[in-house]
């Protein structure tokens, strides 16, 4: 009997081994791996494995539903200060202990940035931060400018992530002070609190996590994840159908069916929240006239879109807006529609001569994106607009000769000041490259939409900034992509809800690999 | 590719045609005729979207879409359409582009085979110089620092081969220097252009027809390679390569896509290689005693 026991134990344990190992074939991995700066749709991915924040949420949920992660409890002790006591017992990967000099650390690097990636991050949304301080080893306080309506969201973004003070500080030259230098170097060689460290980093091309035994929560359910670069598409197919790679990234809707035909195969996906857009220069000298933007905008049929190219699993809003954004969500609001009349109505008053219009994109960065540009400059052609596609793997969006072209437009964070607000503040990423305009009437619709307090006065100040964007077009969202993960049968994975997009979150619970 | 027949080789007789020669010459004849009457014998337009009738297999398949022979594509553009498109676009570039390569190194070839001296070495060290570099690469490089439009592309095609021109035409120079008509056009008081214009270039034709078959072949390839790689032919504009490059995601479930445009470039440069060869064999009459 016993003897049974251990052939059986011992027949096992291989399986059992390769059950907590698994590979991912991803389209993109990131060339430098640091929270702070970071806030890529490639990046994204890897976070929340390897570090923790302040406040975590319930990911299982649409709704915020705050829980306690680095931080065990907060609270407002003044309208602009915030004050959090610190879990004790946390150790980073590389055996650290965490104290409040840590978290301190993490916050100020970007609340008070000097380094020029963490300024520019800290700019588009902790604006409202000057600083965090210590009060003892295991409290913090967090102050802010001006009162806050977003409190906890702000406080559990990626870019807030804690890192090791002393680590980080000694990477290069003084050990005593941080250096820009040290910040690059942290970039290739990161450190965190997560459930899993990473081993091994391979800029672009690899990244191992492993199991971190002295985590605080509850430990990670697998051993090692391996995860490669494919970036073709029909090359990570082929992975995972070699079993070379256990979950592959970034599957086009056109696939999904070929893995779906194979009975050892599955996909998981939703409607990521993030827009696939498209761009308008407001100062391009042909495109001065807002009437020539509204066709280019009223041209275009999404819903065909939708339903050709996502096979209507898209979904594509009436304004920019998702359901993530809670109280804030307004779909009963209309600003962009399809009306292939009214855009040749329009290019009639403005007097349009038929000139050129480009449309940029790059060949492969966006899921569809090539055929979507194709598709709309058709659409263009339908609606009395001359349209041409231009590919080009470099980013126009900065360029004046820029006239229209694809983006897209993340949810950074469950408001509408972690999407649409992130790109289009005053002062902002889009007005700084020049394509897009602001004056006081749009910052003062800005002014009431971020900072009230009332949910009634944001989101009437939201419709005033959607209106705008309306009768001024810079923006057309097109549609919420499909994304999808193909997978073995054995692993029980799916992207959560509670996550910005393409988060691989595989900790305790969201993730299982049946093989025992 | 030079013009020296191989001794190995069994001769063939002068005049006669083999059968896969004679089939290889009837389709490459179908195609040429096939890409010039392209605007009057494609059915549909090759750049008219169909959004909703996307990915439709070909002929004698389930899910058919009336009048598509050979499919659509992903955005629903008629596959035989585009194919056709495709061809003349690929011939068409592939034809200008052997042209710039004859001019350039027809000219350089004659210049280094009449002048001698360092003009001569300062050519043939370009010319070794090409033959040494992958020209691929160079292409590559080219075509993603000034961009991929048209013009480019074209010229990059024709600076694909031009050393080989240059060394036939050089090495028949030299030879044609040294016999009488010309020594005695010399001593007539003939200048060097007159010379190279009246007596040196007609001996030069059959070569040259020779080399600029062998050379289209290869400048499909290329035109073809490096739209396939996306850096020639942009969409929504068909070439049998970008064809071939955008259609690969779709391989697995709709492989016509590719399939089209692949069996029309191994048709094409499989016809015009065999073309090349017959020719060949026919301009040895007169290089027979080199």
């Amino acid at each position: 009997m016993f003897r049974l026991m251990l052939t059986t134990a011992l027949a096992a344990l291989p399986l059992y081994a390769s059950a907590q190992e698994i590979t991912v074939g991803a389209a993109n991995v990131s060339s430098y791996l640091d929270p702070g700066r970071d806030h890529s749709n490639v990046g994204s991915q890897f976070y929340y494995n390897s570090f923790d924040t302040l406040i975590d949420r319930d990911h299982s949920k649409l709704d915020p539903e705050w829980t306690p992660a680095l931080a065990t409890s907060w609270e407002l002790i003044e309208p602009t200060v915030m004050e959090l006591k610190l879990r004790e017992g946390v150790t980073f990967h590389n055996g650290e202990e965490m104290t409040a000099d840590d978290v301190v650390f993490s916050l100020n690097r970007m609340m008070q940035a000097t380094f020029p990636p963490y300024v520019v991050r800290a700019k588009d949304r902790l604006a409202n931060f000057p600083k965090a301080e210590k009060v003892d080893d295991y409290t913090v306080r967090i102050h802010a400018a001006r009162e806050e309506p977003l409190w906890e969201t702000l406080i559990s973004l990626q870019q807030v992530m804690i890192i090791p003070e002393d680590y980080t500080k000694a990477l290069t030259g003084d050990p005593d002070v941080a250096e820009d230098s040290d910040y690059e170097a942290f970039a290739l060689a990161p450190v965190g609190t997560g459930p899993y460290r990473v081993a091994e980093f391979q800029p672009g091309e690899k990244l191992v996590w492993e199991r971190f035994d002295d985590f605080w929560g509850e430990q990670a359910p697998l051993r090692r994840v391996n995860v490669v670069q494919i970036s073709e598409t029909a090359s990570r197919m082929t992975a995972l159908r070699t079993g070379e790679a256990d979950i592959i990234t970034n599957i086009a809707p056109d696939q999904l069916s070929l893995i779906e035909r194979d009975p050892e195969l599955k996909t998981a996906g939703s409607a990521t929240a993030l827009f696939h857009v498209m761009i308008m220069n407001q100062n391009h000298p042909k495109l001065e006239d807002p009437r020539i933007r509204q066709a280019m905008s009223l041209a275009i049929d999404r819903d065909a879109l939708n339903e050709a190219l996502w096979l209507g699993k898209a979904v594509v809003p009436s304004t920019h807006t998702m359901a993530e954004m809670g109280a804030l969500h307004q779909p009963d609001l209309v600003t962009f529609e399809y009306d292939p009349e009214r855009a040749r109505a329009l290019l009639d008053e403005a007097g349009y001569d038929g000139f050129e219009i480009t449309f940029d994109t790059a060949s492969s960065y966006y899921t569809n994106g090539l055929l979507a540009a194709q598709a709309i400059t058709q659409m263009w052609a339908d609606g009395g607009l001359n349209g041409k596609v231009v590919v080009s793997d470099t980013w126009t969006g900065g360029s004046p000769d820029l006239m229209a072209r694809n983006w897209s437009n993340p949810m950074y964070f469950a408001d509408p000041f972690g999407s649409f607000g992130v790109m289009w503040a005053p002062e902002g990423p889009s007005q700084s490259e020049g394509r897009f305009n602001t004056d006081e009437a749009y910052a003062d619709s800005w002014e009431r939409f971020r900072y009230s307090t009332d949910v009634e006065t944001r989101k009437a100040a939201y419709r005033e900034l959607m209106e705008r964007v309306k009768e001024d077009p810079a923006v057309l969202p097109l549609y919420r992509p499909f994304e999808s993960w193909g997978m073995k049968k054995s692993i029980d994975w799916a992207p959560m809800p509670g996550h910005i997009p393409y988060v691989l979150d595989f900790r305790a619970g969201n993730i299982t690999v049946a093989g025992s | 590719m030079t013009a020296i027949a191989d001794p190995a080789r069994p001769r063939r007789k002068i005049g006669k045609t083999d059968p896969i020669q004679k089939l290889a010459i009837l389709i490459g004849v179908s195609l040429f005729a096939a890409a010039i009457l392209a605007p009057v014998i494609v059915p549909f337009d090759p750049l008219g979207q169909s959004l909703l009738s996307r990915l439709r297999p070909p002929l004698g398949f389930e899910r058919y879409s009336a009048g598509h022979f050979a499919g659509t594509d992903e955005l629903g553009r008629d596959v035989l359409s585009r194919s056709l498109y495709g061809l003349r676009l690929t011939l068409g570039l592939a034809f200008a582009g052997a042209l710039i390569g004859l001019l350039i190194g027809g000219t350089l070839g004659l210049v280094a085979g009449l002048r001698r001296g360092w003009v001569e070495d300062t050519i043939m060290a370009l010319v070794d110089m090409q033959i040494a570099i992958p020209f691929t690469l160079v292409a590559l490089l080219i075509l993603s620092l000034m961009g991929s439009d048209l013009t480019v592309l074209v010229l990059v095609l024709g600076i694909a081969g031009w050393e080989q021109y240059a060394r036939i035409v050089r090495a028949e120079v030299r030879r044609l220097t040294t016999l009488p008509f010309i020594e005695a056009a010399w001593t007539a008081g003939a200048g060097p252009i007159y010379t190279a214009w009246r007596h040196v270039l007609p001996n030069l034709v059959s070569p040259l027809v020779v080399q600029f078959t062998l050379a289209l072949s290869n400048i499909v390839i290329l035109e073809s390679t490096l739209s396939f790689l996306g850096l020639g032919v942009q969409p929504p504009q068909p070439s049998l390569g970008s064809m071939v490059g955008l259609g690969r995601d779709y391989m697995p479930t709709a492989p016509w896509i590719v399939l089209v445009p692949a069996a029309l470039i191994v048709a094409l440069t499989f016809s015009v290689q065999i073309f090349g060869d017959w020719l060949r064999d026919r301009a040895d009459v007169r290089l027979r005693d080199r």
